[in-house]
């Protein structure tokens, strides 16, 4: 389990500020990458933190399956006692999603990328935009 | 007689992590995430996809012990496990803030495993809320399922043994389940 950034009281989404730092990160995660179809920021039990692109109820439905998915990595790493699961990916016939944790917290990175993107390259802007959320949220607490 | 597989349902907070945890002989395979809805219920962890755990029944009867997460929005996972599932054991807890509504809801979503094998509702936290009484949930259970066998218990998802009886008053619901669809296979 991830911990809470500090005695935090507002959870991620309903935190104004949080939003705002994944919106802003979300924004510059689409100007490195054209390829990406779609991202989410969301908290561990799944709910919407904020989106690009795709619709409301898409983006809730989306939260809800990735905080799913990330506990259930988590659940086979642990029972094969190899560590915390670092990312998931599922590759489809046209594209895939990469996830993965904001280090240290209690928050996820969903992403859709098309399937013109290698996956190389996609993993590390993931990871950037990951890095650059739990920077922003890790200075706010401090 | 195959390995049965039963679904642990019911709302936030019901006891369905905890209800598998304390029957379950190997160790469980939990999927909790830190809670960030404390109103609805006020504790730190909540499931996101999935509880499971294994119990032995008779002599070498293999139950798998599967719990869903309890909020609707996962409820994608309801559909999948619900496939698999031969019974149900509904957990609701006593002081949720309508636990016939809760009952109702549930049964809606997950009636038809009656029909698979069978269901019973058990009654948590009522330490903690003395009513509703049970004969309200024995009546809301007659009036949206008329007709069917649902036993409702009280019990501490906490305690083994109480939760054992209920699973055991299920799994007997479920072979005679099978039972009867067999012998109507047989004379057909
Ligand atoms: N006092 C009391 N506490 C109970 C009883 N049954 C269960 N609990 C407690 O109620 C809580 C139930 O939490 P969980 O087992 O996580 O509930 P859950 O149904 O899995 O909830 P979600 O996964 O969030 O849907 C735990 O803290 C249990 O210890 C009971 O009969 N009395
Ligand atoms: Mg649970």
């Amino acid at each position: 389990m991830t911990e809470q950034v500090g005695a935090q009281p507002v959870s991620a989404h309903k935190d104004p500020v949080v939003i705002a730092f994944a919106n802003e990160v979300l924004d510059g995660f689409s100007d490195v990458c054209r390829s990406l179809r779609y991202a989410t920021f969301l908290t561990d039990d799944g709910f919407e933190v904020a989106s690009i692109a795709g619709d409301e109820k898409q983006n809730r439905r989306v939260a809800s399956m990735a905080s799913s998915m990330q506990a259930l990595g988590d659940a086979v790493a642990k029972d094969l006692r190899i560590g915390g699961a670092e990312y998931i990916i599922i590759a489809a016939e046209t594209g895939y999603v990469i996830q993965m944790r904001v280090p240290e917290h209690a928050m996820v990175l969903a992403a859709h990328f098309d399937a013109a993107e290698t996956v190389g390259k996609a993993l590390s802007v993931a990871r950037l935009a990951a890095s650059n959320m739990r920077t922003l949220v890790q200075e706010k607490a401090a | 007689m195959a390995e049965h597989v039963i679904l642990f349902a019911g709302p936030m907070g019901a006891g369905k992590t905890t209800a598998i945890e304390s029957l379950s002989e190997i160790e469980t395979i939990r999927t909790e995430a830190t809670n960030t809805d404390r109103e609805t219920a006020d504790k730190d962890t909540t499931t996101v996809a999935l509880d499971y755990g294994e119990i032995t029944v008779g002599d070498e009867d293999k139950v798998r012990l599967y719990g869903v997460p309890g909020q609707r929005r996962f409820n994608f996972m309801w559909t999948i496990l619900k496939e698999r599932a031969v019974g149900l054991v509904l957990l609701v807890n006593n002081d949720a803030a309508d636990p016939i509504e809760e009952l109702d809801a549930f049964l809606e979503e997950f009636g038809e495993l009656h029909e698979k094998g069978g269901i019973v509702v058990c009654v948590t936290r009522s330490d903690v809320a003395a009513t509703p009484y049970l004969d309200k949930y024995a009546e809301r259970i007659r009036e949206v399922m008329p007709g069917r066998m649902i036993p409702v218990f009280t019990a501490d998802a906490r305690n083994g043994d109480q939760m054992r009886t209920a699973l055991m008053s299920l799994i007997a619901n479920i072979e005679m389940t099978a039972m009867i669809a067999d012998s109507q296979e047989r004379a057909a």
